[in-house]
């Protein structure tokens, strides 16, 4: 994910306006309308190279048979990529485990964030070292992370079954279980970012005027009710991009459930494969760079619609919201 | 504003570090200004030739040459690499290994890719190996794109401390008596269950199991006019059901082979017994450390000899010193290097000459035990394999399902079903 | 911007007792990273686990070092993050100044299109990428790794509505009565306003591109590795010692934590802010 920090425009900014020039003469006229295009051309050079061509090349690569030690050979398949995922019971054990486990590492993600950011907006001591420390997990690497956590989540020498065995549970077998491995690769992701969701929220928070909580006060309303009427609505578009964002990261998952075993195949029954990973398996474990290109082209529609429906959602909400 | 101050001021010592790093290692890597030459040399598991100290021994033999080497330690990761690297011409060493079940994938798919080594002379070594071995890396048009290192004969590594502990014999030869079968082992391994220390079992994973008994066969995964019959070969068949069982017996520590798990309970005793080719020992010595001397023996394999791995160094032909690298891999496949290594390192030689050389080394570190007589008869009496071009991707699939089978209690059908569709993905 | 009246009321004693619980969740694992990294293998196999850090630190550190190459990683990545982040930078405040404030045709749908291409997860070119770069002989070779790094469409955006809020158009149009040419207007009066903006990106981009994982690992390897890559051999079964293992992934976190340390108040209003405008 790159960069995952500003939200959306909201609003449209003022279009620039430099006025008209005082009648330049032709060359430098040109030269006028000719320079803003200088400024956006390095940008847009590499973005056309690195960023819009393999975009749109990965379609035309998934329509060939090409194989990863002969990168020059394409072989035209039609569909045939797409039809093969579709009877493809891997492919849609990925999608099932990108799914749960982007629900599994999402919805309690986001749901302390917003707890923690209630937490910090309080006027605090030592405000600044509790926002730094729990910040720091997303400046750790994806890599180092999971290194950390697989380790801790080890069957017969990790922590987590030390101190699990301590209270009378388990052992867990935090690598073979369905639903376990999920739940330890989603406390990767929920470990990572938790913290920078809630500096999200405690930033929007900040930005709702204090004249409507004093109004609910005046009312009689309780701390929660304050919460859930004000400083919910308050935060919506925070939450929407939160949400947005969230589920991005989550649909492209790929170093947690990589490195966490070290198996391209998600664990051994592919019980925690996301579709990122299985992209990567095909493509540079079984060296099937065609069939890679349309599971990235399956992600890339599915993402679409992702964002489509949390824009439905969001946009529904607030037109209720104006009417009411 | 601070932020700007700061953030100035983090670049700047970031700029300089990265200026004085570059500085730093400016020198070394551009080589050849002093006539130095510095050969990279890239390998997966464990060859020994570090810890054996054999390039250093060439170095000071060759004062222009320096010598570099990295080290994978999983094969499939190491290949995967590998063809990337062919596929992007990019980061290629100079001497690239290759195992020898991907041996028939690099003489069929890819040899414009590595040298020619009769280029430089290697048709005069042929007769320094077996013949096996030689023709195995010679493609259909007689070029010769690697030389043999060494070969895996089989046999079955225990430890003598645990096995007392369960009151089972722990001599070398009464044991290769009692297990002379693999039913022999498995009872052997159900006994041992009974009486166990806490928390260890009798093998390291039934992986490792099935891919020992498959090594002795001639015919795997591929008959000898290239098409994949695995699914069909009842010797494929008979090591997977074995395998299971000894799953359903709860007789494995589960711990598959290369992971970070299976390499911490080497110094936990999980597991009493080790199915182990001869290159197997190096990595044991590595990964169990001072502490497990005189704890390990050997004895013969269960079942009669096979052989597991071996493998072979190659030239790519974007390396960037073709001809040093030739005569390092020509040196360090020669027959005195390869004895010398098996001697310390255990990595059993494919140079005819070494092995009769070695016939009567001991390792006091595996209790002793007559390794040169053990492997070497192992060596002779292994069936010359059948070799395909997806063997290595074949077996991965296989011991990947077997592993569902006993870590998850996948029933045996099921699991086979998905090592099938394992190998179509992996071939189709 | 920020209203922060928001707030008078003082938290209690279990607002700092979950929030002292959420930091040490928060720290625990780099304090893990530590214990692991200083113990032997064997330590590690241990039950019940040492929860201290114990003698064997430098020597895994020497082993990873000479195993996995830390080092050159570490310089790589060095290498690799400070181009990115210096090139992205200037890319950005470029197209992001044209953006907000010179009047072009195409801009509305440049832009938009820039905008829209920031919610496609890189990972979808990932293979046309990797094909260009595998005829271009660029395989294992930094550059693969630098020059996608630079497009940030986050970064253009980023910084045109900084500039549109930052950049006051009497200024520029008083630059113009005096004769400037665009150019010059970019470098005495844009590129100083821009600063602190800039310094948020450059801050933010450093720190994505050093943790960077997906296309490294597909365009690099072991031979010329970047932090991330040698994490990811190590993973892989390069080393065959866990507390090797966790002696590199220290060394591979320590200089951003260093960063971190210096810069975190810096970092957290970033964030803040960044996730305030727009």
């Amino acid at each position: 994910m790159t960069l995952p920090s500003a939200p959306p425009a909201t609003g449209t900014a003022p279009p620039g306006s430099p006025a008209p020039a005082p009648a330049p003469r032709a060359p430098r006229r040109l030269w006028r309308t000719l320079s803003p295009y200088t400024y956006i051309a390095p940008f847009f050079t590499l973005f056309a190279a690195f960023g819009v061509f393999p975009l749109i090349y990965t379609a035309v690569v998934s329509l060939y048979r090409v194989e990863l030690q002969t990168p020059g050979e394409m072989e035209w398949r039609g569909l045939g990529n797409y039809t093969a995922l579709f009877t493809d019971s891997y492919f849609w054990t990925a999608l099932r485990n990108t799914f749960t486990i982007g629900v599994l590492s999402t919805v309690p993600q986001l749901a302390m964030a917003l707890g923690l950011a209630h937490l910090l907006h309080y006027k605090l001591r030592g405000r600044t070292f509790f926002r730094t420390a729990m910040l720091m997990p997303y400046a750790t690497s994806v890599a180092a992370a999971t290194l950390v956590f697989a380790q801790l989540f080890g069957r017969d020498f990790g922590l987590v079954n030390y101190v699990l065995s301590a209270v009378g549970i388990g052992p867990v077998d935090w690598q073979t279980g369905t639903l376990a491995s999920q739940v330890a690769v989603s406390s990767i992701v929920i470990w990572r970012w938790t913290g920078y969701n809630a500096l999200i929220y405690l930033a929007g928070m900040q930005s709702i005027p204090g004249e409507l909580y004093e109004a609910a006060e005046m009312d009689g309303a309780s701390r929660w009710r304050q919460f859930v009427h004000v400083t919910l609505p308050g935060l919506r578009p925070t939450i929407v991009f939160t949400a947005v964002v969230s589920t991005i990261g989550a649909t492209q998952l790929f170093g947690e459930p990589l490195l966490f075993e070290g198996s391209l195949s998600g664990g051994i029954s592919h019980q925690y494969q996301t579709l990122g990973l299985y992209l990567y398996e095909q493509g540079w474990g079984f060296f099937h760079l065609g069939r890679a290109a349309a599971i990235a082209w399956v992600m890339f529609l599915l993402i679409l619609l992702l964002v489509g429906v949390n824009a439905l959602i969001a946009r529904r909400r607030s037109r209720t919201e104006t009417i009411r | 504003m601070p932020l700007a101050r700061a953030a100035r001021t983090a670049v700047a010592v970031v700029l300089g570090g990265a200026l004085l790093a570059a500085c730093g290692s400016g020198p070394s890597s551009s080589d050849g200004a002093g006539g130095k030459v510095t050969l990279t040399v890239d390998l997966f598991g464990s060859f020994g030739y570090q810890e054996a100290g054999l390039y250093a021994e060439y170095e000071k033999l060759h004062p222009g040459v320096r010598i570099k080497q990295t080290d994978t330690e999983d094969e499939q990761d190491y290949w995967k690499s590998l063809q990337t690297r062919l596929a992007g011409g990019g980061g290629l060493a100079d001497v690239q290994a290759v195992e020898v079940g991907r041996i028939a994938s690099v003489t069929q798919q890819q040899a414009d890719k590595f040298e020619d080594l009769k280029k430089y002379g290697a048709d005069g070594l042929k007769n320094q190996f077996a013949e096996a071995k030689w023709s195995a890396a010679t493609t259909k048009d007689g070029r010769v794109v690697g030389l043999g290192t060494d070969v895996g004969p089989e046999a079955m590594c225990y430890r003598t401390d645990l096995l007392r502990e369960a009151g089972l014999p722990t001599d070398r030869d009464v044991l290769a008596r009692k297990w002379a079968t693999w039913d022999g082992y498995l009872a052997l391994g159900k006994q041992y269950k009974a009486k166990a220390p806490a928390k260890s079992a009798w093998l390291d994973s039934v992986g490792s199991l099935f891919t020992i008994m498959i090594g002795q066969e001639k015919e795997r995964y591929y008959d000898a006019s290239g098409a994949l019959v695995y699914e069909d070969n009842p010797a494929v068949k008979a090591a997977w059901d074995a395998s299971v069982r000894a799953a359903g017996d709860g007789l494995s520590a589960k711990l598959d082979q290369w992971s970070p798990q299976w390499n911490q309970a080497f110094s936990s005793g999980s597991f009493a017994t080790l199915p182990c080719p001869a290159w197997m020992l190096g990595y044991i010595k590595g990964q169990a450390g001072e502490a497990g001397k005189g704890k390990w023996d050997i004895a013969k394999l269960p079942g009669g000899a096979g052989n597991w791995g071996g493998s072979y160094l190659t030239v790519p032909r974007a390396a960037k010193h073709k001809k040093e690298a030739y005569q390092l891999i020509q040196w360090l496949t020669a027959p005195e290097q390869q004895a010398k290594l098996f001697r310390k390192q255990g990595n059993f030689p494919s140079a005819t000459g070494a092995i009769a050389a070695v016939a009567d080394a001991t390792d006091p570190y595996f209790s002793g035990a007559p390794i040169g007589k053990i492997f070497g008869e192992a060596a002779k009496a292994a069936p010359v394999q059948v070799l395909g071009v997806h063997d290595k991707n074949v077996a991965d699939q296989i011991t990947n399902a077997l592993s569902e089978v006993e870590r998850k209690g996948t029933s045996s059908e099921e699991a086979w079903s998905h090592a099938k569709k394992g190998v179509e993905n992996a071939t189709g | 911007m920020t209203s922060y009246a928001g707030r008078t009321r003082h938290g209690g004693k279990l607002t700092y007792a979950i929030l002292t619980v959420a930091v040490l969740v928060s720290a625990f694992p780099f304090y893990w990273t530590l214990v692991a990294a200083s113990r032997s293998n064997a330590d590690l196999a241990r039950v019940p686990p040492s929860l201290l850090p114990g003698p064997h630190l430098l020597r895994n550190i020497e082993a990873v070092t000479l195993e996995a190459d830390i080092g050159k990683a570490l310089l790589n990545s060095l290498i690799v993050s400070t181009s990115i982040t210096v090139g992205t930078v200037l890319c950005c405040t470029l197209a992001g100044f044209a953006f907000a404030k010179l009047r072009f045709r195409g801009r509305g749908a440049l832009l938009a299109v820039t905008v829209a291409t920031m919610m496609i997860p890189p990972q979808l070119g990932v293979i046309p990428l990797f094909m260009l770069i595998a005829k271009l002989q660029w395989v294992n070779q930094l550059q693969s790794v630098i020059l996608p790094g630079l497009v940030s469409a986050f970064g253009v955006f980023f910084m045109r509505q900084f500039l549109v809020q930052a950049l006051p158009d009497e200024l520029i149009e008083a630059a113009r009565v005096d004769g400037a040419s665009t150019a010059r207007i970019f470098w005495a009066v844009v590129v100083p306003i821009a600063r602190p903006g800039m310094a948020v990106l450059g801050l933010l981009t450093f720190m994505t591109a050093w943790n960077d994982f997906f296309w490294p690992i597909v365009a690099l390897s072991s031979q010329e590795p970047t932090v991330q890559v040698a994490l990811r051999q190590l993973g892989g079964g390069y080393v065959h010692d866990q507390s090797v293992i966790m002696a590199g992934t220290l060394l591979g976190t320590l200089p951003v934590l260093l960063v971190f340390g210096l810069l975190g108040r810096q970092i957290v209003g970033g964030i803040m802010q960044g996730a305030v405008k727009g």
